[in-house]
């Protein structure tokens, strides 16, 4: 990864402060808040989505196809697996709890680069539930 | 390239018998991981709990190798001054692979009782633990080592510039020295001893040894980032206190049912539930200092182990331990295969990673170059790789095992014997193992990037050939 000039700035980038909220909240819907974590990020996401810095909208937008993602990752997919797999099934068990941690944790790692990014001044594309990036 | 300080070279031999020492715990782990499977392999040669107390005690040895390496090698070049005594380090260096080796063999070729009744057992007990096996002697030489290795480390902190990184560093290795006087407390009542015995085992490994883990990984990000030295304390200062507000009390995590009181059950869901936010700071801060770097540093393996330390330290010890840590979980998953889980994804990530670490930024300048050549950087990448991947695999399929084991042996209505549950959970055994399989192909391709070199460059026939001047 080459060095950008943008790495050498050690100002802080317009949008920054935006940038970091977004991805925090991010975790936060993740980590400890499910839900109202999400709305709040859905909140931020309306209010500045026309007027934010570049670095701002880019995370926004980032952040909340992600959090969709995950949803549907985490709460549907698994409902999916109980559901096929039957309640009282040890082995449905082993492949819920395996699908929820590695999901979960790929997620919050994800979001983990994405925050280190907002809080170098730098975009990010999370790989796969991430939007394209102009 | 000449080091910095000259004494730093103390840190070579360390290393080398470090990564040696690895190699066995390796080879007996993938001894025991077929043990798994097939119950008499090697049998009566290496029984099933020698093999596993060597594999167990060679990676605590290799890691005490690995920090008194990165010490001596740290803290000539924070301190700016050369190390108090390169002569006792070199000393200090072979009473401690010496002693080790012995008690290895000692373990391999004497019964255990006999080797406790040869070596003084029967004056102070203090044998027959897990973990804390060692023969009175050899814990007495680790006491006398760790004393030797603090006056050495600490005189040269304290005659030279004192910094933040080697205060932190030196505040992690006099905890370890301190908290293995505990190992020498052997109370005959069984509460009392395994409520002190974590005092080393938990207190190392979610105290003092993250001070000791923070502290390298400050110094090698650093040093291949370039980023302002506030910075890096700023972020050291908040993780270390994170570590030790959490994990002092996130103790109780294993006093749930030992016969402790039960407002530990509180304690230690409430504070170890907490216990992932230093391994989550960390791994913000090893790809913060990267994004952030003043410059392109040509070691990218280094920077590579320095980063996945921060990733697989907050997965193996941070979620892999939240996995199990609330006490209304860990009434089903105590002592299963998803504490072996967590165990091997925490040990690798945090600290064995955090080891190779700076062994990949220290060894090539140990060896007289600044980095390595290119494919021994690619070939070091690709070990990376097979080592950490094959690595998430035998967590994977360890966690598999463990809740499988979990509610055959203690969901249903009639819950199995614990041996014929393991007999359903021989899949899952032989996977891990072909994953450990992976690892060691893993590790014998990092051996073999030490002593490879880039290719001579060939000049194609009828190219233009620069000029002579």
């Amino acid at each position: 990864m080459p060095v950008s000039p943008e790495t050498l700035d050690e100002a802080s980038s317009p949008g920054q402060g935006l940038a970091i909220a977004a991805e925090s909240l991010y975790l936060i819907n993740l980590l400890v808040l499910p839900g109202p974590g999400f709305l709040a990020l859905l909140w931020l996401f309306f209010r500045q989505r026309r007027d934010a810095p570049p670095l701002a909208r880019a995370h926004l937008r980032q952040t909340v196809s992600a959090s969709l993602w995950a949803g549907g990752l985490l709460i549907l997919a698994n409902l999916l697996i109980v559901a096929l797999g039957g309640y009282d099934s040890g082995w449905t068990w082993v492949v819920v709890i395996l699908y929820f941690t590695t999901a979960h944790t790929t997620l919050v790692v994800l979001g983990i680069l994405g925050l280190a990014r907002a809080l170098a001044g730098q975009s990010y594309r999370y790989p796969l539930v991430g939007n394209l990036l102009p | 390239m000449q080091l910095q300080y000259k004494s730093q070279a103390v840190a070579k031999p360390y290393f080398i018998a470090a990564i040696a020492l690895f190699v066995g715990q390796i080879l007996f782990g993938l001894i025991i991981g077929l043990q798994y499977v097939i119950g008499d392999f090697l049998f009566p040669a290496i029984p099933f709990n020698i093999a596993r107390m060597v594999h167990t005690n060679l990676l605590i040895v290799w890691l005490l190798f690995g920090f008194m390496g990165a010490a001596y090698y740290l803290v000539p070049e924070e301190s700016e001054t050369e190390l108090h005594s390169p002569l006792l380090a070199h000393l200090l260096f072979w009473v401690f692979l010496v002693a080790g080796a012995l008690t290895i063999v000692g373990y391999l070729a004497v019964p255990y009782a006999s080797l406790a009744d040869m070596t003084g057992n029967n004056i102070l007990a203090t044998m027959g633990r897990e973990f804390l096996e060692q023969p009175l002697l050899t814990k007495l030489g680790i006491v006398v080592v760790a004393l030797a290795f603090l006056y050495n480390i600490g005189m040269t902190i304290l005659k030279g510039r004192k910094t933040a990184l080697s205060i932190i560093l030196l505040a992690g290795l006099v905890g370890l020295a301190v908290l293995f006087l505990f190992a020498f407390y052997n109370p005959s009542n069984l509460v009392k001893d395994k409520y002190f015995w974590w005092w080393v085992v938990h207190l190392w490994v979610e105290g003092v040894w993250e001070l000791i883990m923070a502290a390298i990984l400050g110094f090698v990000l650093l040093k291949i980032t370039g980023v302002d030295r506030e910075v890096i304390e700023k972020w050291l200062y908040v993780i270390i206190t994170m570590a030790l507000v959490t994990g002092i009390i996130g103790t109780g995590h294993h006093y749930y049912w030992i016969g402790a009181p039960g407002y530990w059950q509180w304690w230690g869901s409430i504070f170890s539930a907490m216990e992932p936010l230093p391994f989550f700071a960390m791994t913000v801060f090893c790809f913060n200092m990267v994004n952030r770097r003043r410059r392109e540093h040509p070691n990218k393996a280094a920077t590579l182990w320095a980063l996945g330390t921060g990733v697989m330290a907050f997965l193996g010890a941070g979620v892999w331990g939240f996995l199990h840590t609330l006490a209304p979980v860990n009434y089903y998953t105590h002592g299963t295969q998803i504490t072996a889980a967590h165990g091997h994804l925490a040990f690798f990530g945090a600290y064995v990673m955090v080891v190779l670490t700076i062994i990949s930024y220290a060894m090539p300048m140990l060896r007289g170059r600044e980095v390595n050549p290119e494919r021994s950087q690619v070939l070091e990448m690709w070990s990376f790789w097979l080592m950490t991947v094959s690595m998430v695999f035998i967590t994977l399929f360890l966690t598999a095992a463990g809740i499988l084991q979990i509610w055959l042996q203690r969901i249903i209505p009639s819950p199995q014997s614990f041996m014929a549950v393991q007999d359903q959970l021989h899949i899952f055994y032989w996977l891990r193992w072909l994953a450990g399989v992976v690892f060691f192909i893993g590790l014998v391709v990092y051996l073999y990037s030490f002593f490879a070199k880039d290719k001579p460059q060939t000049v194609e026939a009828g190219a233009v050939q620069p000029a002579a001047t």
